[in-house]
């Protein structure tokens, strides 16, 4: 893989991060140690915002993988392609970040087969080490390679978790939805919303998420609330904008939706 | 929200409500419909003592707006109360009208303190308060109108001395509005002033104004018990609701318990009634007696220990009888088994010939390459991968074996429970050689305490000559207590070693037995029973061999859930191809 391929993942600007705890630096010390680290958390309360905003940080290429359950190991190994007549070996995206030193991230991990995740075990204690069975291949892992998954313990039933035997690998930073302040400033630096409006959002927020467990299997995230604010940027009415990007994805139950939409009258 | 249907069906509340009031503060609340009156003339007001809540069931005369909007505002409003309330007031030597400006003085503090958190619900309480400055003669109940408006709307004008009075004293006291002793200062004084103006104040016309405001129950102590002697106000109250308590009419109609013990307010709530006599249920065979919990939608929450589920064995009939239906369906019982064994080979199948695959598949490569050198258009479909398949769930087949399935449906030659009969057969017999997870269970009630549950087939037991004669034995009787079958059967479904659990219930109407008289109670709670099914991991479906249910299954299993017959003869060929559907 040549060097100006691999700069396509690298990250130029700052990812916006507004650091909740001192997650950034135990990944810091994480990465330091190339201790692989697993992100728990809801859906959109920043995890991927925070992976990429680590990799900017490090100055290491980002490599996405969005988990599926029809992903196969070769799609995280490589396969041979066929070219002008002969074959030819395309790495896939975790042997390409495991040559190149690039951070490669899992995202929603448990959506993977766990039969797909053990190719990554070798990878993940000392050994360091990628095996390729179709090429023969065993790649050493540059010494910058460092892998980061997450998953969001929350709506996952017993069913779909991951084995221990692949959870022990890693470091584990727990994230969750940031305090009402911070989510004020985010969504404001986000959205460029006046404060006001920003404060009132982000009540709404706070009024869904007493519902989980009563109804909702998650609360409004903050992504949402981004989601909601780009709506109002573009001219869209709060409540119309709160409507569609905060109570109508979330749920499909009538008597919900009217609590919800009650709830975002009451804080608008 | 829907619109409650009126139709004597009063005591349905949409479900928005409490979570709504959970939404804004984070509290539960018990909401309980208050019943339309006799004489809908009769002002009705919400109410609430503690954090149980009653709201009108259908909408009240002369209220603008929808009926899903008012309940919210009411709502906003006594959540307001338990939010920022004080504890109650004290009547001591209070007037009646002192009574009703201190409560009307404390409706507006909670609500500016609410307001303060979520201005929305100015807005949400607006349009309920009307203009009362043209009601002609100034009478205490135009007045306190008004200066319950005065109190809301700061654009508004009114040029009555006491009304600005009121509203003068009021907006000073800002920096008290944290403390409910305010209103008590304040109300007693313009109270006072209302009786030096010679304004007449008729406790017994007296409808708290707004209409979405509680009647001011919750806020007051009395000091004694309201009876006869009781001020006005008070006994005019009090009999007001005894009239509208709706429990003794409901007494004589038998009501479930469940629905009788609600009306009492969480501070005197009643001893659980013991239970009504009844014969002992029929104690032959009962294998196991396990108790469940049952859902009152009314005081959404469960009734621990309400239920009792008494596993029967099963007394075998003949099994040739089996084979003689089966011969029938032999064309569907082939093709069955064919995708049962399809289903059940867990191999990795490659899929070859693909555009984009995992592997290049080398024939085809070659001869691909050997046409472009032959100068022909190659084959670019040279990739193959491989597909994994799921293992298909655990089945419970769970029959309703209600007295209407030995119905005989129009146009049919035998009866619903032999059509269930041989569509059990049929699927078992279909999917014997794949072997998967399978149990056939039945139930059928007699009241909470005898929900009778019988296994014809159970996991991990063959489908033999001995389960072919429990399968024979099957009758029908008795009632559908379909929410405690749902638990039982969730329950043994959960304990499966298996990655997806499927519960396939076949019924033939709604739910119903003989000690419920609210239809809706019982959907209500398989409903329930349905949702925490899933969160063990156990999904339903539902064959309804009755359209005209179609409402309630929807609701009991969720759209996309289940599926209607309307030709009974299918049942067997539908129920076998559902399961291969829903394994796939």
């Amino acid at each position: 893989m040549s060097a100006e391929a691999l700069d396509a993942f690298r990250i130029r600007d700052e990812p916006y991060y507004l650091a909740l705890a001192d997650e950034v630096s135990l990944f810091g010390a994480a990465y330091a140690a190339r201790l692989p680290v697993m992100l728990k958390g809801p859906t959109g309360c920043g995890k991927t915002r925070f992976v990429q905003h680590m990799a900017w940080r490090l100055n290491r290429p980002l490599i996405t993988v969005a988990c599926n359950e029809e992903m196969s190991a070769s799609d995280l190994l490589g396969r041979y392609l066929l070219e002008d007549g002969a074959t030819r070996w395309q790495d896939g995206p975790l042997t390409l970040a495991a040559r190149s030193g690039a951070i490669c991230y899992l995202d929603e991990v448990v959506e993977a087969r766990q039969d797909t995740l053990v190719v990554i075990h070798p990878l993940t204690d000392d050994r360091r080490l990628l095996s390729l069975p179709a090429r023969s291949e065993a790649i050493q892992a540059h010494p910058e390679f460092h892998l980061v998954v997450s998953h969001n313990p929350g709506y996952q039933s017993a069913l779909k978790d991951l084995k221990p035997s692949t959870k022990q690998r890693f470091g584990a930073l727990e994230f969750d939805y940031p305090a009402r302040a911070q989510e004020i400033e985010i969504l404001m630096h986000e959205t460029a919303l006046p404060e006001a409006l920003a404060e009132r959002l982000v009540s709404v927020a706070e009024a869904a998420r007493r519902l989980k467990g009563h109804g909702l299997d998650e609360g409004i995230s903050t992504r949402m609330l981004v989601h909601a604010g780009s709506l109002i940027r573009q001219g869209i009415g709060p409540e119309a904008a709160c409507q569609m990007a905060l109570v109508q994805p979330l749920t499909d139950d009538p008597d919900l939706i009217s609590a919800l939409s009650a709830s975002v009258r009451a804080c608008l | 929200m829907t619109e409650p249907r009126r139709d004597g069906n009063e005591h349905e509340l949409p479900g928005g409500a409490s979570r709504f009031v959970r939404a804004l503060w984070g509290f539960d609340v018990t909401v309980c419909a208050l019943p339309a009156t006799a004489n809908e003339f009769a002002a009705r007001r919400p109410r609430f003592l503690a954090s149980n809540l009653w709201l009108p069931a259908s909408p009240l005369l002369g209220v603008p707006g929808g009926y899903p909007d008012y309940l919210f505002a009411a709502c906003a409003h006594i959540s307001a109360h338990l939010r920022f309330g004080a504890p109650r007031f004290l009547t001591k030597s209070l007037k009646p009208a002192q009574i009703a400006i201190i409560s009307l003085l404390e409706d507006a503090r909670v609500e500016r303190l609410a307001a303060a958190r979520y201005p929305g619900l100015h807005r949400l309480w607006a349009p309920y308060h009307r203009d009362a400055r043209t009601d002609g003669a100034k009478t205490g109940l135009s007045l306190l109108a008004r200066l319950a408006r005065a109190l809301h709307d700061d654009a508004y004008v009114d040029d009555d001395a006491w009304v600005s009075k009121g509203r003068q004293l009021f907006l000073e006291g800002r920096r008290e509005w944290h403390d409910a002793a305010l209103c008590r200062r304040l109300g007693s004084a313009l109270g006072n002033d209302l009786g030096q103006m010679r304004v007449q104040f008729n406790a017994k016309d007296y409808a708290v104004q707004p209409a979405y405001r509680d009647d001011n129950t919750g806020l007051w102590q009395f000091d004694q018990d309201p009876g006869e002697d009781a001020s006005p106000l008070e006994s005019e109250g009090v009999r007001r609701v005894e009239r509208e308590d709706p429990a003794p009419k409901r007494r004589e109609r038998g009501e479930p318990e469940a629905a009788r013990s609600r009306d009492a307010s969480a501070s005197r709530r009643e001893p659980e009634r013991p239970a009504p006599e009844r014969p002992a249920p029929a104690t032959t065979g009962v294998e196991a007696a396990t108790r469940y919990p049952e859902w009152d939608y009314l005081i959404r929450s469960e009734r621990p220990g309400f239920c009792t589920v008494l596993e029967h064995s099963v007394t075998p009939g003949d099994p040739a009888r089996i084979a003689a239906a089966l011969t029938r369906y032999a064309p569907e019982q082939k093709r069955l088994e064919r995708s049962a064994l399809r289903l059940a080979d867990r191999r990795p199948t490659p899929i070859r010939r693909l555009l984009d695959g995992d592997r290049l598949e080398l024939s085809a490569a070659i001869a691909a390459i050997v046409a472009r050198a032959s100068a022909a258009p190659p084959d670019p479909r040279v990739y193959r991968r491989v597909r994994f398949r799921l293992e298909p769930p655990a089945l419970l087949l769970l029959l309703d074996l209600s007295q209407s399935l030995n119905a005989v449906p129009r146009g049919a030659d035998t009866t619903l429970l032999e059509v269930a009969r041989t569509a059990s057969a049929l699927l078992a017999t279909s999917l014997r050689n794949a072997a998967p997870d399978l149990a056939i269970h039945g139930f059928s009630s007699n009241g909470r305490h005898d929900v009778g549950y019988r296994r014809f087939k159970d996991f991990d037991q063959p489908f033999d000559d001995r389960a072919r004669a429990r399968l024979a034995g099957m009758s029908a009787n008795l009632s559908t207590r379909l929410g405690t079958a749902l638990r039982h059967a969730g329950q043994t479904l959960a304990a499966r070693n298996a990655r997806r659990k499927l519960l396939l219930v076949v019924t033939d109407g709604e739910p119903s037995d003989i000690d419920v008289h609210d239809p809706q109670y019982l959907i209500f709670d398989a409903k329930q029973a349905t949702i925490e099914n899933r969160r063990q991991g156990v999904s339903s479906f539902c064959v309804g061999l009755d359209a005209g249910a179609e409402q309630s299954i929807e609701r009991i299993f969720g759209a996309g859930n289940y599926a209607l017959l309307t030709q009974l003869e299918a049942l067997p060929r539908r129920l076998a191809q559902l399961y291969v559907r829903l394994s796939a």
